[in-house]
């Protein structure tokens, strides 16, 4: 909302800056982004050189058809004359000029210059050079009354100020210059003036057929009517007021509604009397299959669960968001009927959604507006209607469902100071309510109409007496009974793998949740490539690892530790599991030496086995508990890349909890190297688990260190070296004992696999 | 020409294929320009039989085009299962054998967002706080109704919030943990929920559909605004520096009440005025305010017998500031001359 400071200062005295009242609203009331300098530049007496004209004569300029030569009293001793191009004036009018020297507010600074042949002492102002309108066919022509000389800026809003104040969605109150000036007297101790406007005489007495259907969608319906309106442009003060507070100026009755509904933030309606079937207004929900289009050439299809305004026969309006174009108040009108209603504001809400139509009553509606201001409101524009289009004011009926009586809510004033941490006394917290217009009564306080919805509860007046002591409120920290506060297990894990993945030479990388296909899709997805939750990792990361490469990285190594998304068995929500994975450019035995480095520090020790993924090396990868290891297959990324996904929960849950202490024997170790030839096929873990198992517990350590195939061992043959370390807490092994371990290690290697001991 | 039976003569052949040489057979004879079906569609007079003719033509190139995919896979699976290694083998005997021997790499890197996890994480742990990451699927109850989220409220249109169905949304901020921890257990409770969290956002310079949130949350007898107040001005500075100052404004947030933005000093221009702070010597730094006493309802407690309060703030936020990253992207691209900085 844009609030222009003079405005607002028609509601409120305070002797606050408007930099002031903007820090008072940001830290006690809601956001102010900015405090907006609009208008003609104040700087170096330059408002002075802005003055009220008296025209003392006017003709056409003897070297130019379409200029008028003016001599203008601007309140010296001579007059000026000034060349004029506009023609809706003439001699005895009362007109603003700028000086010699006087700077607009686009920058441009005037000189006294000559004109065909003629000196011109200034200019004879339209609104939009003053930006106080769009308007440029003609000069601004002022009142009659004015003496020629007298300051501009005295009668004009030459300079404002504009407070963009954004509130919170709980205080709708604030979407109004009356709303705020409310909540700034309370802050500066100002004085508030009464609410704006009243009821000029009424000139008749027809009467205003108003029938409400379903007064849950709308408790309260004013409807006005006015005849002999003259339908026109809004003077100046009010062109520049919408201006100033971003809307279009329409016509002085359309300018109307609007202004109103700024002021006092009640959206107004208005409709052509002469084109209502019946003379009548019914608020009503729309049928199946009902239409109307609206004000802005749209064809809307409605719903039952749209509110509608219509007359006898038809729909009209759709409540609160937009009204139709049959019904629109034209340059041709000459009776009309306002509405200053009240609507209820979720079904606003949902049909502005579903309708995709938002609109500035809209948006207000849906938020809960005041039902008692829809009086005021009327009250306000039947007033500026009467002043402004001439119009007598006819007819006038007010109906009401049964408005919320003032909810009157409890206050323990202990209980403030319990939360806030700070001893506000009683009666000031019974001031600043009475401020903000809470009235006491017994022990709790009667909650004005216009916070109605938002404030409820205890709690709701305690934020109330808490915004205004927001910086008296002292630091503290929590005193407290007992204390913890450590990582769980998992989390000291994550901890220590990240660590690890680091250490083995990875980037962490963060992809997102989201990819193209999945079971659990988004019915309303992000993009194409946004479409559903992932339930691998891997391919995220090959999205990264193929843009590192187009940016011309290179030693691309990445990891990640994020969640991974499944459809639970039985229902309910999906199953959601933390993986880890990685992509290395280099192949299967960099992203294997990672994961042996990461089980390593797990304690844990994987068994590998092979492994077939349609997007893996058929050659070259591999299962274990909880994932896989291997090398990309070439048609999923160029080039060769190792890559592993894993479940870190069940990583986490596999690895031991405590490190169980072995002895660590003082007698040496007796080490072999022990070389087999097998099959080419014989995995060398299997190799190993049965040497293990033929040894017993003399065997300290086994270690493959040597593959060879060729020649020497034939062709579908390879041969593997053990490393082996045989050991005994009690004493050294002799070489015969180590012999008999031997033996026995190859007689079961022999009889398993084949295998035949190298010399 | 029967182009039915022409067509189940060409599949069976395209089927029957075992190398991409006799697939190349099959289809210069089913498809060449010899073919019968090339000669037949050059004689063909009347518009059904060419429609036929032309479904049957359509149906052999796809059936072709496929087998073809699938023999090219085949015969390069074949060949890489020739490159076979014993995945059992340690990682430098595989290097070795593939004649590239494991060479050391640098030291990797942390994400910056896993270095200020970790901050947090540690400041938290320090003030005798618990880390929780609760899940990121939620149900609309917990997300919205158990947070006091009122029907207007914004973020529950999908125009603002990622749902799975109408129930079920993916979290919006990491709050409903704190429902989940209030109903396994009675306070004290001393909290900070740590994750991504989803809204429906543009991708530009400084929005991306995924962030991460903290959020603390402390619930016992006694706790004031007061409280929050120092707790987050030693958050605050902790992270940002001990010179730092903190200030509260009126906000509004569902589950809080009384709700307060907190602004810190801006740790790049130390409150002078600059273009990080848009020349106001303050950084809003997120949202935080007293636990609304509607959560205690829900959970079932007496709303007299605690207070609490939650603060929550951006991870990727909070290393922007920390590190100076100018915009949101760069967390998300994963490019290494980013990454490597950390």
């Amino acid at each position: 909302l844009r609030v222009p400071v003079s405005w607002l200062r028609e509601y409120v005295r305070v002797d606050a800056t408007a930099d002031e009242i903007a820090h008072a609203l940001s830290i006690s009331t809601g956001e102010v982004n900015e405090v907006v300098h609009r208008g003609v530049p104040e700087e170096d007496g330059n408002l002075d050189r802005f003055r009220v004209g008296l025209v003392l004569e006017a003709a056409k300029h003897p070297n130019a058809d379409r200029l008028q030569l003016c001599r203008v009293d601007v309140g010296e001793k001579e007059p000026v004359q000034i060349v004029c191009g506009a023609w809706n004036f003439g001699a005895g009018a009362k007109v603003a000029v700028a000086l010699p020297g006087a700077t607009l507010p686009n920058g441009l600074t005037l000189e006294r210059r000559e004109l065909r042949g003629q000196v011109s002492e200034g200019m004879i102002l339209a609104e939009d050079e003053v930006d106080l309108g769009t308007d440029h066919d003609g000069i601004m022509v002022l009142d009659d009354a004015l003496a020629p000389g007298t300051l501009l800026a005295d009668v004009l809003p030459l300079v404002d100020q504009v407070l963009e104040v954004e509130p919170t969605g709980n205080r709708p109150d604030l979407l109004s210059v009356y709303g705020v000036a409310r909540e700034v007297a309370a802050l500066f101790d100002g004085e508030l003036a009464p609410l704006p406007g009243a009821d000029p005489p009424s000139a008749g007495n027809e009467p205003v057929e108003i029938r409400i259907e379903d007064y849950d969608g709308c408790p309260r319906y004013v409807g006005r009517l006015f005849r002999d309106v003259a339908i026109g442009e809004s003077p100046v003060w009010l062109k520049a007021r919408l201006r100033a507070a971003g809307v279009r100026s329409i016509s002085n009755v359309v300018d109307v509604t609007n202004y109103v509904m700024l002021a006092l933030g009640s959206p107004l309606h208005v409709f052509d009397y002469d084109t209502l079937h019946g003379g009548l207004v019914i608020v009503c929900r729309a049928h199946a299959g009902e239409e109307l289009r609206t004000l802005d050439g749209t064809l809307r299809k409605l719903l039952p669960s749209d509110l509608l305004i219509a007359d006898a026969d038809r729909a009209i309006a759709i409540a609160g968001i937009m009204g139709g174009a049959e019904t629109e108040v034209t340059e041709a009108t000459t009776s009309v009927l306002l509405e200053a209603a009240n609507f209820e504001p979720v079904g606003i809400l949902r049909s502005s959604e579903r309708l995709a139509l938002r609109s500035e009553a809209s948006s207000r509606w849906e938020k809960g507006v005041d039902p008692h201001v829809a009086g005021a409101a009327a009250t306000l524009a039947t007033q500026l209607i009467v002043e402004l289009s001439g119009a007598r004011w006819t007819g006038h009926a007010d109906v009401q469902g049964t408005l919320p009586e003032r909810a009157l809510v409890m206050l323990r004033p202990e209980r403030t100071d319990a939360v806030l941490g700070l001893t506000v006394p009683a009666e000031e917290q019974a001031s600043i309510l009475g401020k903000l217009g809470f009235d006491g009564e017994g022990d709790g306080f009667l909650v004005p109409t216009w916070r109605a919805r938002d404030v409820t509860r205890e709690i709701d007046l305690i934020e109330e007496i808490a915004r205004f002591k927001m910086d008296e409120i002292p630091f503290t920290l929590p005193r407290r009974d007992a204390m913890f506060g450590r990582l769980t297990r998992w989390q000291r894990l994550r901890r220590l793998v990240e660590d690890v993945l680091a250490g083995c030479g990875f980037a962490e990388a963060y992809t997102p949740t989201f990819v193209a296909d999945g079971e659990l899709r988004l019915p309303e997805p992000l993009s194409a490539e946004a479409a559903a939750l992932r339930t691998a990792l891997y391919g995220s990361l090959v999205d990264a690892a193929r843009h590192n490469v187009a940016v011309g990285n290179s030693e691309i190594a990445l990891f990640e530790i994020a969640r991974v998304y499944r459809a639970a068995a039985g229902g309910g929500l999906p199953d959601e599991t933390w993986h880890v994975a990685g992509i290395v450019e280099g192949g299967f035995a960099d992203a294997k030496w990672a994961v042996e480095q990461l089980y390593g520090a797990l304690k844990l020790e994987p068994p590998f086995e092979r492994a077939a993924e349609p997007f893996l090396h058929p050659g070259k990868s591999a299962r274990t508990n909880g994932g896989w290891v291997g090398e990309l297959h070439p048609s999923v990324l160029e080039g060769v890349w190792g890559a592993f996904e894993l479940d870190l929960d069940a990583l986490v849950a596999a690895a031991p909890e405590v490190v169980e202490f072995e002895e660590v024997s003082p007698f040496p170790e007796v080490r072999q190297d022990l070389a087999f030839v097998v099959d080419e096929d014989v995995p060398a873990a299997a190799l190993a688990a049965v040497l293990r198992e033929a040894a017993g517990p003399e065997l300290r350590s086994v270690a493959v260190f040597d593959e060879y195939c060729g020649e020497q061992v034939g062709p579908g043959k390879r041969s593997l070296a053990f490393r082996v370390a045989f050991g005994s807490p009690e004493r050294t092994l002799t070489d015969e004992e180590a012999a008999v371990l031997r033996g026995r290690i190859v007689d079961a290697l022999a009889e398993r696999f084949g295998a035949v001991l190298r010399a | 020409v029967d182009a039915q039976a022409l067509q189940d003569n060409a599949l069976a052949a395209v089927a029957r294929a075992s190398t991409v040489a006799e697939l190349d057979e099959a289809r210069v004879t089913y498809l060449g320009r010899k073919s019968e079906l090339k000669l037949a569609l050059r004689d063909v007079r009347d518009r059904e039989s060419g429609m036929a003719l032309n479904a049957a033509r359509e149906a052999i190139e796809q059936a072709v085009a496929a087998r073809q995919a699938e023999l090219e896979r085949a015969e390069l699976d074949s060949k890489l299962t020739t490159e076979r290694v014993d995945v059992t083998l340690p990682a430098e005997l595989i290097a070795a054998r593939e004649g590239r021997p494991l060479r050391p790499r640098p030291h990797g890197s942390l994400h910056p967002s896993t270095q200020v996890r970790r901050d947090v994480e540690d400041i938290f742990l320090g003030l005798g706080y618990e880390v929780v990451d609760d899940r990121e699927v939620e149900t609309t109850r917990y997300n919205f109704d158990a947070l006091g989220f009122p029907a207007w409220h914004p973020a529950r249109s999908p125009r603002a919030s990622l749902f799975l169905d109408d129930e079920t949304v993916l979290r919006t901020e990491t709050s409903p943990a704190q429902i989940h921890k209030m109903e396994s257990q009675r306070p004290p409770i001393y909290m900070v929920s740590i994750g991504r969290v989803y809204r429906r956002d543009t991708i530009d310079a400084t929005h991306y559909p995924i962030f991460h949130q903290f959020e603390g949350l402390a619930i016992d007898k006694g706790i004031t605004m007061a409280d929050l107040k120092g707790t987050l001005l030693h958050v605050m500075r902790a992270l940002y520096g001990p010179e730092r100052e903190v200030r509260f404004r009126t906000h509004y947030f569902p589950f809080t009440e009384p709700s307060m933005e907190p602004d810190v000093s801006c740790p790049i221009c130390g409150g002078a005025g600059c273009r990080t702070c848009k020349q106001s010597g303050w950084i809003e730094m997120g949202g935080s305010g007293m636990v609304d006493p509607y959560l205690y309802e829900f959970v079932g407690w007496d709303p007299d017998e605690f207070t609490g309060f939650a603060f929550g703030m951006g991870i990727e936020r909070t290393a922007q500031l920390r590190n100076g990253i100018p915009g949101i992207r760069p967390f998300w691209e994963n490019d290494l001359r980013f990454l490597r900085q950390f």
